[in-house]
């Protein structure tokens, strides 16, 4: 599996959180909102902010310099969320 | 059973706690702030059976590791170290029922306290709606501790949640098993064992968790006392010998909540096979769409701000009329003199000051509270979002400015929902520069008088409404360079990516949204209101003395006497009237605020001012809508005039310099309305920046900076203006 930033996904597309790197101050703030390594997540619209489903929440998101979201992208239909 | 019983209710934003914290207190609920923070205080007291028990509302949020002393708050309390509430018996944590695995985070730090706890389950009907099937009993068993499912808008399951209280208080306190690895737990005794020796014996397992995990948390910087720098030190390698072990600091805590949130969560929740679209994805696809969700972000604001300015004006004139009255009751009761003078024009026109801006601040209120509770709030912080981010800020500074526009108070307080610290500041500092409902009355004042009744396509766009509406902008539009160069210079460092929860919509709750509106209403009455009346009747003493007002008061007594006839000769009023108003003036002049103007002339020359402007400008630094009613009174035609008052509009007119030339001109008029779209002439403003941010510094420089730009605005204004004109 490809290893892609969080920003190069599709509308629709699902993936799983692969890495997240940055400061540990937000990485810690990121997970506690849900954001964390192994988290399923769907671009719901792409763009900056974008917005993600994770679980039952929707969040709308804008990666930083400073912060960068790698993810696995998970073909169609193997996970729901 | 203690005497009282207290419970805390935590949980994540968007989870309906406050719907259930009012569901379960009913009326009996009242609004402060914890001492020393801008952490709202919510205590509910009710009565169960036949204990009393005081509920304590902790703010929405995602984890109790502490970053400030704001977020010190929750945690001090749950521990029993929050001085003004005392122990708690228990606490309620609530969860969204469809979202389990992201809410047990914070729930297993709630658990890590060992105060008895009770997990409530919220909107049980949305996850069931959804296809979503929790096993709440087996949920039960596995964590040991009362489970309630609830639906709190519906008031379903609410009455559980008592019982379930009792039977956990009943139980006593539960045994607090770590989350953490052995090694983890091992270096959490060797740091209480090393603070005992530092004379901080049994200090709470749930800090040295925190103490450890925390990297530039607010404890290892507030908790140390004199081995601060010693316990900083330990803290350092106790990190790396953890690392060393394999458990890495910070990360080792979203691994392990998360990892015992899906352990403990397996098999017992069954999620629907297929993804239904929810009604909030269907609506979303058009309110946070890339053009339709612009425009109806627009139309959306174009109602609210053409309702506040419709609804409004009615209030604001009644409230007008009850003050008109009450003075003509106290002068009816009273004869001319320093009492009724202090009483009509202090003290009374003071507290109208501070009502006038009610109606206002209410149906704003409103309106954010409704927006916010259905939900609609997060999506115009999306929107706003890449606009805000041209200026370094984020989407989260768009309500905070937006509610500016009418009043910068409640503006500056909507600002404590933006967590990065240098975005909130920046918020605070440039609110006060939009345009707010009381530089109105200038800005009318000055175009209808002075700028040219020019119109362009048969009457509709006119130069005077173009003006009224660059004027309303023109804050704004310097605001963009300010929060620039704030966030450059005293704001400086790396931009943290924007992350936000969009809560499903929702019907909003009319208890949660009226309550709301009550408690802004009743905070700016008490908080801000206690100081412009104060600095009303220091700037009614200041127009005052020293000055003789018995030939005034003679007169004013003469005027009313001829009142009182059947038959008032109009002629004979007129004269005195005019006498009368001569002679207000000429103590006004030589009042210690004429003096003060007149003193201050060579500094406003330069803007074109004469020091009438420069009296009313000074007046009207407590408040800035005090300058109408001053003008009034220095150009002796009364204080009761209004900014559409035609003799007030002539006599500026025909103000004349000595030498005969005409004070008011078109650059003039435009650097007094320059001027008060920036100055901070707005005393209650700074005082809750001043609480808001904890600092008279910030207040301080929140007013220098404005009026330093205020002044070479209007500079650069006149200047240039009146070479060109």
């Amino acid at each position: 599996m490809d290893i892609v930033p969080l920003d190069c996904l599709q509308a629709g597309e699902t993936a799983r959180i692969a890495d997240i790197e940055g400061c540990v101050d937000i990485v810690t703030r990121l997970a506690e909102i849900g954001l964390r390594n192994g988290a399923v997540v769907r671009m719901v619209q792409p763009g900056r902010p974008c917005i993600l489903a994770l679980d039952n929440q929707r969040l709308s998101f804008r990666p930083e310099d400073c912060t960068h979201v790698f993810v696995e992208v998970v073909p169609a239909g193997a996970v729901t969320v | 059973m203690p005497d009282v019983l207290k419970v805390a209710l935590i949980g994540n934003p968007n989870t309906g706690k406050s719907t259930l914290f009012n569901a379960l207190s009913g009326l009996q609920s009242r609004v402060g702030n914890f001492p020393g923070v801008t952490v709202e205080k919510k205590i509910g007291r009710v009565q169960w059976g036949e204990s009393k028990v005081e509920l304590i509302d902790l703010p929405g949020t995602y984890s109790l590791a502490p970053r400030s002393l704001d977020e010190m708050v929750s945690v001090n309390v749950l521990l029993g170290t929050q001085a003004d509430v005392g122990n708690p018996d228990a606490v309620v944590c609530i969860v969204d029922a469809s979202n389990l695995e992201r809410n047990f985070y914070l729930f297993s730090q709630v658990l890590d306290i060992g105060l008895p706890t009770v997990l409530v389950m919220n909107m049980w009907d949305v996850a069931a709606d959804r296809g979503q099937k929790i096993d709440a009993a087996g949920l039960e068993t596995r964590l040991g501790i009362p489970v309630v499912t609830c639906s709190a808008h519906k008031k379903t399951g609410v009455s559980e949640i008592q019982a379930a209280v009792e039977r956990a208080v009943a139980a006593g306190p539960r045994p607090v098993a770590s989350f953490f690895p052995t090694v983890f737990v091992t270096e959490s005794q060797s740091l209480a064992e090393k603070l005992s020796g530092w004379g901080h014996p049994n200090f709470a397992p749930y800090l040295l968790e925190r103490l450890l995990l925390d990297v530039g948390g607010w404890l290892e910087s507030h908790y140390g006392g004199q081995h601060a720098h010693e316990l900083f030190q330990y803290l350092q390698h106790a990190r790396e010998r953890l690392a060393a072990a394999g458990c890495k600091v910070p990360m080792i805590e979203a691994r392990t909540r998360y990892a015992w949130a899906r352990e403990t969560l397996k098999g017992l929740v069954v999620q629907p096979a297929t993804r239904a679209v929810t009604f909030s994805d269907r609506v979303d696809q058009w309110l946070t769409h890339r053009v339709v969700g612009l425009i109806s972000f627009f139309f959306i604001m174009l109602v609210v701000f053409l309702s506040l300015h419709t609804l409004s004006p009615p209030l604001q004139g009644l409230l007008e009329e009850g003050q008109g009255w009450l003075s003509s009751q106290v002068a009816f009761l009273i004869g001319p003199g320093p009492l009724r003078s202090l009483l009509n024009d202090g003290i009374i026109a003071g507290v109208g000051g501070v009502l006038v801006f009610l109606p206002q601040i209410i149906f704003l209120f409103l309106f954010i509270a409704l927006l916010e509770d259905c939900g609609y709030m997060a999506r115009a912080a999306f929107l706003m979002d890449k606009l805000m981010t041209k200026v370094g800020l984020s989407g989260k500074s768009f309500v905070p400015l937006m509610s500016s526009f009418a009043c910068a108070i409640p503006g500056v307080m909507a600002a404590r929902v933006i967590e990065n610290r240098r975005d909130r500041m920046v918020t605070i500092l440039i609110a006060p520069l939009m345009s707010c409902s009381a530089r109105l009355p200038v800005y009318v004042l000055m175009t209808e008088t002075f700028v040219p009744d020019i119109r362009w396509l048969g009457g509709v766009v006119s130069l005077k409404g173009l003006t009224l509406f660059f004027m309303t902008f023109f804050g704004a539009f310097v605001a963009i360079p300010v929060a620039w160069i704030l966030k450059k210079t005293l704001f400086r460092g790396e931009t943290p990516p924007f992350v936000m929860e969009l809560p499903s919509y929702k019907w909003p709750s009319a208890w949660i949204v009226l309550r709301r509106v009550f408690d802004s209403a009743y905070s700016f009455v008490t908080r801000a209101g206690s100081l412009i009346l104060a600095m009303s009747i220091l700037i009614w003493a200041a127009g005052y003395f020293p000055g003789n007002h018995q030939e005034s008061d003679r007169l004013q007594a003469q005027i009313e006497d001829l009142e009182k006839q059947p038959e008032p000769p109009a002629d004979k009023l007129a004269t005195l009237s005019e006498k009368q108003n001569e002679l207000t003036g000429a103590l006004l002049e030589t009042s210690l605020l004429g003096r003060l103007g007149h003193a201050i002339e060579p500094a406003v020359k330069p803007l074109g001012w004469d020091w009438k402007i420069g009296v009313g400008v000074i007046a009207s630094f407590p408040a800035r809508e005090v300058i109408v009613a001053t003008m009034g009174t220095i150009y002796s035609l009364g204080g009761d005039v209004d900014e559409s008052n035609p003799d007030l509009q002539n006599t500026l007119k025909n103000s004349k310099w000595p030498d005969g030339r005409p004070v008011f001109t078109l650059p003039v008029a435009i650097s007094i309305m320059v001027f008060f779209a920036l100055c901070a002439q707005c005393a209650s403003t700074l005082l809750v920046i001043k609480r808001e941010t904890n600092s008279w510094g910030w207040a301080v420089f929140t007013f220098v900076y404005m009026t330093g730009l205020a002044y070479v605005a209007a500079l650069l204004v006149y200047q240039i203006g009146s070479r060109w004109a």
